[in-house]
């Protein structure tokens, strides 16, 4: 037998069960799979602003965070390990893709542009507790669209954006929903 | 056979021959000067016959391919200049899909959306293709945010010495407020790096005292990061040091001269002899006097000189030797290729001639003289180091701000430095464009990437400028052409606004 034939058996036996495997791959809802990477990324910056910036930086005042942190030579600010975490991650898989947004950005490059970031943002604003999903197109591809809320869990997130000379809002305290994390999966594959 | 089927013939042999050897050319080896399709900018001009070190798709690539593979190019050679210049819009910024209207504007995500080679009648500086007020793509807004910028055009947010697109670690809003203020010149006006590189060698002080050991073991013992024994290591410097009797070289080369400059030199104080770079590998009289190289060049001197060699490979002076250039394409080992080899085969790009260069202010008496080997600006017999920081620069350059350094304020100074003033407070060529910085291990060096600091200008500031002059004269300076091309002789004849804006928003 032919290579070429081998590999069109291979191939046709390869389609004939395609629908098949399809159906096992469905196995995770996009809605599933976002909660869970919510999930890693929520306590994961939860436990950066709690345990390095309001303890080591407001309350034992043994470093510095700035963000200016390598000329400062301080730590990065939460918002800042958040970024460059997404970032690193769009390096290495475009699977999904994930940044924090907010009504009230410090850094104007992070207020919601797209409709369906727009509407999100205001529904976790005004449905404290609550997520957000939708589907939306952008540059020609779709994508499955989570907002979840990013509430200030720490004294120094309220203070330092209330403090902060770019600050559109200066009356966030602790428990507040600041912003939102915006995950995004592709859905065409 | 008529005259006409004759001719016929001809004509088909003759483009039948001519088509392969552009093939032959294409895909074996050969000079592509033929093939180059616009003349390429002075970066790459040095390169350009080496078309896969850009050109690293497959012919039948996909335009995305291409696009991507081009990029990826590009980054071979710069990633360093934009991971040091903290690049204010790095691809990783844009990748996310919420940027995809902002790409539709822009495409930062490629080089080549902002820069093209071989395209003259469409770049300007730095190959750039865009009109000056490319910002406007992504910051309509900053009219809202800023209210002091109303008035101010899109075109001059790069052009007025206020932002670039890739390096600000000089111009961002904290930097400002942090450095503002000042006199224009310090009170101590001191290149930190330069003082510490050119002050006295510890050892040849030592030398010169009465007891050379306890000196330097004094020395050693005040440092900041002293030796553990400090006794010990004196002994072990001391050891190394070669004096003018224990040159060992073949006869015909102990000449008087050589040996007295060598004995007097760092390589002499650190126990180099004249086979450590004549004959590396020689073990004995005899194998030094058959390897003897009467000219080492690079390949000898980066054995020891590593920070210097990389950064110089990186630089227009070594560019032809960067390690990540293809290597001239292998000639074919069978079949038609192999013939086509024994006609058409790449040479080693070899240093380039300044006659070859593409600057066009170089002095034509230094027509023939080779760019890349260290010697060419060193002279390494020689005890004065300095020659390389400024006469062999202006051996070759020849343009106007070049002509006019000798006479300047800078000048001035590295005058009375050569005549005994401190280390540190004179300001050669090299000093600015040469800059002392810290290698991964923090151990100073001369980067030999001349055009790392070089443009935008305002790269010198916090490298060069801060050491001796405010943030708002530096700033000034550079953003004042005529000044700049003046060799600093005057002052700015602009004021930038930036850090008084700046000022007022931080109160």
């Amino acid at each position: 037998m032919t290579v070429k034939a081998i590999k069109a058996i291979v191939l046709g036996g390869m389609l004939a069960t395609a629908p098949l495997a399809a159906t096992a791959d469905e196995g995770l809802d996009p809605k599933d799979v976002a909660d869970m990477l919510h999930a890693v990324m929520d306590s994961d910056r939860t436990i950066y602003t709690k345990m390095i910036v309001q303890r080591l930086v407001a309350k034992e005042k043994l470093i510095k965070a700035s963000e200016f942190f390598e000329d400062d030579k301080a730590a990065p600010l939460p918002a800042q390990m958040f970024r460059f975490g997404s970032e690193m991650v769009a390096d290495k898989t475009d699977l999904f893709s994930y940044s924090l947004q907010s009504l009230w950005p410090i850094n104007k490059q992070n207020a919601p542009r797209t409709d369906m970031e727009k509407e999100g943002l205001q529904y976790i604003s005004d449905n404290p507790g609550e997520n957000f999903y939708g589907e939306e197109e952008l540059g020609g591809e779709s994508y499955f669209t989570a907002v979840y809320p990013d509430v200030a869990v720490a004294e120094v997130c309220a203070t330092c954006h209330n403090d902060h000379k770019d600050t559109p809002r200066t009356d966030f305290k602790v428990g507040d929903v600041m912003g939102g994390v915006v995950i995004r999966i592709p859905l065409d594959g | 056979m008529t005259r006409n089927s004759i001719l016929w013939l001809v004509w088909l042999l003759g483009s039948l021959i001519a088509g392969a050897a552009v093939a032959a050319v294409m895909y074996v080896g050969g000079p592509r000067d033929a093939l180059l399709i616009g003349e390429t900018t002075g970066a790459h001009h040095q390169i350009e016959l080496a078309c896969d070190a850009c050109h690293t798709a497959d012919f039948y690539a996909s335009p995305k391919k291409v696009a991507k593979k081009m990029n990826k190019a590009c980054l071979e050679c710069h990633k360093t200049e934009l991971q040091v210049s903290n690049d204010s819009h790095p691809v990783k910024k844009f990748r996310d899909p919420r940027n995809a209207d902002v790409r539709a504007k822009l495409d930062a995500l490629y080089c080549h959306t902002c820069h093209a080679e071989h395209k003259p009648e469409i770049t300007r500086v730095s190959a750039v293709t865009l009109p000056m007020d490319y910002c406007s793509a992504c910051h309509q807004e900053v009219y809202k945010n800023r209210p002091s910028h109303e008035g101010y055009g899109f075109e001059t947010c790069a052009s007025a010495g206020c932002h670039n697109f890739h390096d600000n670690t000089a111009l961002y809003e904290d930097f400002l407020v942090k450095h503002a203020g000042g006199p224009d010149i310090k009170d101590i006006a001191i290149l930190k790096g330069a003082a510490i590189s050119r002050a006295p060698d510890p050892v040849s002080v030592a030398l010169a005292s009465a007891d050379p050991k306890a000196e330097l073991q004094a020395y050693l013992a005040a440092l900041e990061d002293a030796p553990e024994n400090p006794g010990e290591e004196a002994q072990k410097q001391l050891d190394l040091v070669l004096a003018a009797a224990d040159a060992v070289a073949p006869d015909a080369h102990l000449t008087d001269d050589a040996v007295s400059k060598w004995a007097s030199s760092a390589h002499a104080l650190n126990g180099v002899n004249c086979a450590g770079c004549h004959a590396p590998d020689a073990e004995n009289a005899e194998a030094i006097a058959a390897d003897w190289v009467e000219n080492p060049g690079l390949k000898t001197c980066q054995t020891c000189h590593k920070d210097q060699a990389k950064t110089f490979k990186e630089g227009r002076h070594g560019m032809r030797f960067h390690p990540k250039l293809p290597k001239p394409r292998k000639a074919p080992k069978d079949g038609v290729e192999k013939l086509a080899a024994t006609l058409f085969r790449d040479e080693p790009l070899g240093p380039i001639t300044v006659a070859d260069s593409a600057l066009t202010t170089l002095k034509p008496e230094a027509a023939a003289i080779e760019i890349g080997s260290c010697n060419t600006c060193h002279k390494p017999h020689e005890v004065d180091i300095a020659v390389a920081a400024v006469e062999s620069c202006m051996g070759c350059h020849d343009d106007t701000h070049t002509r006019n350094y000798i006479g300047s304020p800078h000048h001035t100074l590295w005058k009375a430095e050569l005549a005994g003033a401190a280390p540190g407070t004179g300001i050669s060529c090299a000093d600015c464009h040469m800059p002392k910085i810290e290698d991964r291990r923090g151990d100073l060096f001369t980067t030999h990437n001349q055009n790392s600091y070089l443009r935008p200008n305002e790269k010198m500031i916090r490298t060069v400028c801060l050491s001796c002059h405010s943030l708002d004269f530096a700033i000034d300076a550079l953003a004042d052409p005529n000044l700049v091309e003046s060799n600093f002789n005057g002052r700015p004849s602009v004021q930038i606004e930036s850090i008084e804006w700046a000022l007022r928003r931080a109160e």
